[in-house]
């Protein structure tokens, strides 16, 4: 037995990956993980290219060289936006660089499970294979929260809330694949959280030069809900001089602009639920994603939730892995039979 | 000895939920044509339609079978035709050519005064929906949209009596609509839908008038959106034999073209993926039924993502009635010298 399994490993390579809208991520069967921005940029001219000197640049290496780059971020909402050839591309060299972070040995086969976003059309799955099936010899496409489930053997009686940047996808667990019926997205998410933060921002300080890649950085590291004691200072210029500026009042108010859908979904899908099992699935709910990260978010989410009984809520431990490191779980735990038609 | 039990149930589960998937991934890829394609219902009066339709080809065949479709290539001037492969070309008599292309043959003039009142149809409405995007979006709602728009606009100008067939949300047959536009005694008549690919990413923009379709998909097109009307056999017989001495092919021809070229002209500048599919004759019955210069104009494609974001948001509705408008007016005052130089340097 153990020995058809080490073969198994030497010939197939299993990965996970998750595409988001603004990171992506990849777990390897190999051990290696990589992460990178969801962003691609392909050089503007000629002399772009001598300066950057790479046909393609992916994540924050595109950002810093963005002035010299078409810049693309193709997942807008957690999809590829269709009928738009370059996205079809930015998205390709995405997994294409995903899998070849992964290391894969030469002559490897590679198996690979992606992480969708959870209300993701029937088209939008299959635009997501269309894409990924050159670079891997075998695909399935699973919805991101439901990888996120499986990675952390929430099977049964559960709710994870998985906030990205384009969407926030919830998804109840009930012994079973998730049906349409369990699975429920926002749109209310990060870039939302980027949306308003920006237009406070503007309001309160409208002399100040910023662009809508500080105010993201700004809010990666500052984000908050309800209070936090310390002080929050960025700089920013004023007529090219350096200015602090107190953002404190903006981030919360920016974060604390998804706190209502996110509840009020939450909630509601509760309620849809078996009322048998209600209670077990508040007593298990997990947040993932990057806005898991928003601190007091768990916090507020179980407050607000305690008007329907005691619940729980907890956090995903890395937040960056949880979707590629359980879509590469599903992939290991996967029949071989199981791969071979896909 | 419990924890054992736990492990094997867990472990049950857990195959379970890896088959659902394995499954659910196998019909991603197997349904992938069924699910895309439009579903289409044969129901007894769509059949009787075809048959009418076959009825019109053989009955009236001589009469328009010698409309060139040459012609329209160079009519439709600076843009430039994509021909899908599946786009026949019919035979092309060069004297009709000769005819069509005649620049003393005013269509203004062909209608004496002038054109003074006009019909705008908003497509479907009510139960029928029409297409519906992956939004959803639905046909009728834009279509009304654009038709009220497009209406308000040839107000403005004071000259034309504008009718609609319709002005809100309801069910209104084909035959109805036909019958209108003849009570209001109309000029010209005007049909706004919306377009639907289910396997094409892209954008199409398309003007039909009356005749015998050039290929199947046109055909198909015919057959969806003739399905309301509610003609008996004997009527339909009627129509075809007026249609000998009334039917204005070559004006509808004109009007069409015209609407065609501006709409194609400005949705390119928007919509990278606009592609023009031209005239087109297609026997529509709305088109058919109207004594008029009858166009239907497909404009916009609701199964473009891009496009149905933008169908709605209002400035793009409002161009769209922008471009009927022009292709409307330039089909009317052709021929009348400096007009174009005028409206072209009018702002939008």
């Amino acid at each position: 037995m153990a020995q058809t399994d080490t073969r198994k490993k030497d010939e197939v390579l299993f990965v996970g990956i998750d595409l988001g809208t603004s990171r992506s991520s990849i777990s390897a069967g190999n051990g290696k993980r990589e992460w990178i921005e969801s962003f691609v940029g392909w050089p503007k001219d000629f002399i772009a290219m001598q300066v950057v000197g790479k046909p393609v640049l992916f994540g924050s290496e595109a950002l810093q060289n963005r002035l010299s780059l078409d810049i693309c971020r193709p997942l807008e909402h957690g999809v590829i936006k269709e009928g738009i050839n370059r996205n079809d591309e930015a998205v390709k060299e995405i997994i294409r660089h995903l899998i070849e972070l992964s290391g894969p040995a030469s002559g490897q086969k590679i198996q690979a499970v992606v992480g969708v976003p959870a209300d993701t059309l029937k088209v939008n799955k299959l635009a997501i294979r269309k894409a990924v099936t050159e670079f891997v010899h075998s695909l399935m496409v699973v919805t991101e929260p439901f990888a996120v489930a499986y990675g952390m053997n929430l099977l049964n009686n559960s709710m994870v809330i998985d906030i990205g940047a384009g969407t926030a996808d919830f998804c109840i667990m009930h012994g079973s694949i998730p049906s349409e019926e369990d699975q429920k997205t926002v749109l209310t998410a990060g870039d939302y959280i980027d949306e308003q933060l920006f237009s406070y921002l503007s309001e309160k300080y409208p002399n100040s030069k910023f662009n809508k890649n500080m105010v993201r950085q700004f809010k990666e590291q500052y984000s908050f809900v309800r209070d936090t004691p310390e002080e929050i200072r960025v700089e920013i210029p004023v007529d090219g001089k350096p200015v602090m500026h107190d953002i404190k009042n903006e981030i919360r108010r920016a974060c604390e602009s998804i706190l209502p859908a996110l509840a009020e979904t939450t909630a509601e899908m509760i309620a849809r639920f078996d009322p048998e099992f209600q209670v077990k699935i508040k007593n298990n709910i997990v947040l993932a994603g990057g806005g898991s990260l928003i601190r007091g978010l768990r916090e507020h989410l179980q407050d607000a939730l305690k008007e329907y009984g005691p619940c729980k809520v907890s956090c995903v431990e890395d937040p960056l892995f949880a979707g590629s490191d359980g879509a590469l779980k599903l992939a290991q735990d996967m029949p071989s039979k199981y791969w071979e038609p896909l | 000895m419990i924890s054992a039990f736990f492990r094997k149930k867990e472990l049950r589960v857990r195959q379970e939920i890896l088959k659902g998937i394995y499954e659910e991934n196998l019909r991603i890829i197997g349904k992938k044509k069924g699910a895309l394609l439009r579903q289409r219902t044969f129901s007894p009066n769509r059949l009787l339609l075809i048959l009418c339709i076959a009825a019109i080809v053989v009955l009236a065949g001589g009469n328009y079978l010698d409309a060139p479709l040459l012609a329209e290539k160079q009519t439709a001037g600076g843009t430039v035709m994509r021909q899908l492969p599946w786009s026949a070309e019919l035979p092309n008599p060069s004297d009709f050519k000769a005819f069509i292309t005649n620049a003393d043959v005013s269509v203004s003039r062909t209608f004496g005064l002038g054109v003074k009142t006009i019909m705008i149809d908003a497509g479907h409405g009510g139960v029928d929906s029409g297409t519906r995007g992956k939004m959803g979006t639905a046909e009728k709602d834009i279509a009304l949209d654009i038709a009220k728009r497009l209406k308000s606009r040839l107000d403005k100008y004071g000259r034309f009596h504008v009718v609609m067939t319709r002005s809100e949300d309801v069910t209104l047959p084909l035959n109805k609509r036909v019958e209108l536009a003849r009570e209001a005694k109309a000029d010209l008549f005007v049909s706004i839908h919306l377009n639907y690919l289910p396997s094409k990413p892209i954008n199409i923009i398309e003007t039909y008038y009356f005749g015998p379709s050039a290929d199947s998909k046109t055909q198909e097109l015919a057959e969806q959106e003739n399905a309301g009307s509610q003609y008996g056999l004997g009527e339909f017989k009627e129509i075809i034999e007026k249609l000998g001495q009334k039917l204005k092919l070559q004006e509808s021809r004109e009007l069409a073209y015209s609407i065609q070229k501006n709409l194609f002209a400005n949705m390119e500048k928007e919509n990278g993926n606009a592609y023009n599919f031209g005239v087109k004759r297609a026997p529509f019955v709305v088109l058919l039924g109207a004594e008029v210069p009858a166009v239907l104009a497909e404009v916009s494609c609701l199964s473009n993502r891009q496009e149905e974001k933008q169908l709605n948001t209002e400035a793009h509705r409002e161009n769209i009635a922008h471009d009927l408008e022009a292709g409307i007016l330039d089909y009317i005052n052709k021929g009348e010298a400096g007009y174009g130089a005028d409206r072209y340097a009018e702002k939008r």
